[in-house]
């Protein structure tokens, strides 16, 4: 009788934590699913400057001291790309962002831009090393793009043309820009809609 | 009432890999620890956080320690308990002030949670368990069986606690599938 007990026993902490692993797995994988169904591409918000439309044009100082232009037409496209020090995301995204840059260097520019505290976003500039980028303070910029959550990016072009614009969670949803300009659709939605 | 010393054991052993995990991500990533308690708002100076950012991870690892070790359970449960309450009126002022959309940095899995009620449930819960902790239990000589007992239901009891953190991961990401659709 007793053998028999201890036996169960041993067979069902097996069951059990096998159970345990196979929920948590499941937990994972709904996790995972989330964020891949979440927005197809960049998400669009149907605020601030259309797609098409010109960008407003700012002459920003940057942390590092030199002055930036951004919306104004140049030899490279501006990707603005919006950044604060307390989000998480963003943090994740840095050197998503500092590969793409390089990739796209021949014709892409990136200006990092956020507002508030100025020790607190040195912190973070220094902490975070982003030196390679210009890097701009300014509520304004952000109004004017009716940013509203981050991170949040505007991809506009030679001509000073909002090309691409949204919300930025992954690689994807970043290249999703790129490519959103490539073919001239306002977003990945827009594209999948006449497709 | 008081507990068999198979509870206990289990509790203890499972609060303790709880801690120990919890440390060794929170020192293995310091730089992500630190912004997430810059990102709190509460400690003054960065100068402070960055020592904060050592002393919990810390003082997590000698609660965790302690609490295997039946001489030094009680000062387990202690330091335990002051840590858990720390970080959960970190959490609680932050709610008050209606933050949500802060990362949690408490470790635990790789998925960032946000902070939420659910997230100080969670640690009145593990509060709850360091109370069971720290009665005295029943004095009886153990067996194998309840070696085993105590080594699985200690793995099943944080395979539990990683498994509510997935699924308070994916609760906020749930709503804004929900508000999309």
């Amino acid at each position: 009788m007793n053998e028999a007990l201890a036996v169960a026993v041993v067979v069902l902490w097996i069951l059990v934590i096998a159970l345990v692993v196979a929920v948590f797995a499941l937990a994972r994988q709904i996790g995972v699913l989330y964020e891949r169904v979440a927005p197809m591409g960049a998400l669009m918000m149907d605020e601030g400057p259309k797609v098409g439309d010109l960008a407003p044009v700012f002459n920003l100082t940057t942390l590092a001291g030199p002055r930036v232009q951004v919306g104004a037409p140049g030899s490279h496209s501006t990707l603005v790309f919006f950044v604060s020090p307390t989000c998480p995301v963003c943090k994740k995204l840095l050197p998503v962002l500092r590969s793409s840059a390089k990739v796209e260097s021949a014709w892409l520019r990136v200006v990092l831009a956020s507002d508030g505290d100025e020790a607190k976003q040195r912190a973070f500039y220094e902490k975070a090393e982003l030196s390679d980028f210009p890097y701009v303070l300014s509520a304004e910029l952000g109004m004017a793009f009716k940013v509203g959550k981050l991170p949040f990016a505007v991809l506009i072009d030679e001509q000073g043309r909002v090309r691409a614009k949204g919300l930025i969670n992954s690689r994807e949803q970043l290249e999703s820009l790129f490519t959103a300009k490539d073919l001239g659709v306002e977003s990945i939605q827009e594209y999948l809609q006449k497709a | 009432m008081t507990p068999d010393p198979v509870i206990t054991h289990m509790v203890a052993a499972a609060l303790a890999m709880l801690l120990l995990v919890g440390a060794w991500q929170k020192l293995r990533d310091q730089v992500a620890f630190r912004t997430a308690l810059e990102a709190y708002d509460i400690l003054p100076a960065s100068r402070l956080s960055g020592a904060f950012a050592w002393l919990l991870p810390a003082a997590e690892v000698v609660a965790g320690i302690a609490l295997v070790i039946d001489s030094t359970r009680a000062l387990g449960v202690v330091l335990g308990a002051v840590l858990l309450t720390v970080v959960t009126a970190a959490v609680a002022v932050n709610l008050l002030r209606g933050r949500t959309d802060l990362g949690c940095g408490c470790g635990g899995i790789e998925d960032e949670q946000s902070l939420s009620w659910a997230l100080v449930a969670r640690n009145g819960v593990l509060l709850a368990l360091l109370a069971v902790v720290s009665i005295e239990p029943v004095a009886r000589d153990l067996l194998w069986l309840d070696y085993l007992t105590v080594a699985a239901g200690a793995c099943a009891l944080y395979g539990l606690y990683a498994m509510i953190n997935q699924l308070l991961a994916n609760q906020p990401r749930l709503m804004r599938l929900r508000s999309l659709a």
